[in-house]
């Protein structure tokens, strides 16, 4: 809890100036990555500019998005909002929960994609595609 | 002024005390002034690797609580001139010593000695924060598995949480032929992971057991992989850029014959 105010607190005051205007009052930049035992809770979307290790967690009600492996656990929509995504250049997750959803990674299937990808709820299945920019 | 680093990992078991020895014996023989200070209190176990438990008179706690001067506690090595051991205390636990003492012990220490090393008990409680209260720097120590390394992880965070930036990372334990097989965690696999500096590898070695059991240490043992891979680290330590030995076991007729006649 307190590293996750921690991160806020120095991710938001230690912004260079080009990457300023990326975040509006609802977003939270995070400049590292996040290790074993470290958090990050939000009211709004989160952006890692990292990794997230096993063992570290995310809960944000918005949109989470993470510039490397995601290899924790990590809730987006997390009061209920089911169009939340999770996007991360490399997803593999311990869990993924998208609103009142949970799952997790199938145990026998072994693929090992090296491109983003990007977690949502279809019809009423956490669905994860390949991430292109202009997903709809 | 001398240097303080702490070696601490997480998880019990995976090395912190053989390594912590080593490098002290290590240091110790390239002439430098090294203390060695046991800050798992309560598990006294420093002493013993080094062959120096029946030499304890003082501890740690006596020092902190002022019932003896830093001087009286400190034990010479039977071997290298400029090794000492700060022991910890057994009949105590760890709340008997606070972050604050640990930083002006250091600071004390630090004067007398050109590296001081603080053994680190496992876990991330009042043990941990003691230790790593007046270190310079840290080594995290792990072993190729997936819960040591899991602790390696959250360890260097909170370093890092404590502001001792760039830990460095030994690898213990290690067994090329079971990585080569896919049964074990390679470098890199650990590497993408905890993503610090490698400070080392250090080879499974059976020596390693044979020479602690004994009160020695294997860096002073020539012939074996883990003493060199120590011997390595030493230097790195000391700030020489040494190349990554190569860990994989020599086979074959010329080399099993090399052997037999003793050329290694």
């Amino acid at each position: 809890m307190t590293n996750g105010i921690a991160a806020q607190n120095s991710a938001i005051n230690n912004l260079p100036v080009e990457l300023e205007e990326l975040v509006d009052d609802n977003t939270v930049l995070v400049q590292r990555t996040l290790r074993s035992g470290q958090s990050v809770y939000h009211d709004g979307n989160v952006v890692v500019l990292g990794d997230v290790n096993p063992g570290a967690e995310i809960v944000a009600t918005g949109n989470i998005v993470v510039m490397g492996a995601l290899r924790g656990v990590v809730h987006a929509g997390a009061k209920g909002d089911a169009n939340a995504v999770i996007l991360a250049f490399r997803l593999r997750p311990t869990q993924l929960r998208i609103a009142n959803h949970i799952t997790r990674p199938p145990e026998e299937e072994i693929s090992d994609p090296d491109y983003p990808e990007l977690a949502r709820i279809k019809n009423g299945v956490v669905t994860i595609e390949t991430f292109n920019s202009n997903f709809k | 002024m001398g240097e303080v680093i702490v070696v601490t990992s997480g998880k019990g078991g995976v090395g912190k005390t053989t390594t912590t020895a080593n490098l002290g014996t290590g240091l110790a023989a390239a002439s430098k002034k090294v203390c060695l200070v046991d800050a798992d209190i309560g598990l006294r176990n420093l002493d013993v690797v080094l062959g120096l438990e029946n030499r304890i008179v003082y501890d740690i706690v006596d020092v902190t609580t002022g019932v003896c001067r830093l001087r009286q506690a400190l034990i010479k090595d039977k071997r290298f001139e400029g090794l000492h051991l700060l022991p910890a205390a057994q009949t105590k636990d760890k709340t008997a010593v606070n972050p604050e003492q640990m930083k002006e012990l250091c600071e004390e220490l630090r004067k007398e000695f050109d590296y001081v090393i603080i053994d680190c008990p496992a876990g991330i409680e009042q043990g941990f924060r003691n230790a790593i209260a007046g270190a310079d720097r840290a080594i995290v120590v792990t072993t190729p598995e997936v819960s040591a390394v899991r602790d390696a992880d959250r360890i260097i965070g909170l370093l890092e949480a404590a502001d001792l930036r760039e830990p460095k990372l030994i690898i213990n334990r290690y067994r090329p032929k079971m990585v080569n097989r896919g049964d074990m965690m390679s470098i890199d696999d650990m590497n993408e992971i905890l993503a610090i500096d490698l400070l080392g590898v250090v080879p499974e070695d059976e020596q390693v057991v044979v020479t602690t059991n004994k009160g020695e240490t294997v860096v002073r043992d020539d012939k074996s992989l883990s003493g060199q891979a120590y011997r390595n680290i030493t230097r790195r330590i000391m700030g020489e850029n040494v190349p990554l030995m190569n860990l994989e076991e020599p086979s074959g007729l010329f080399s099993a014959l090399r052997k037999m006649i003793g050329l290694k």
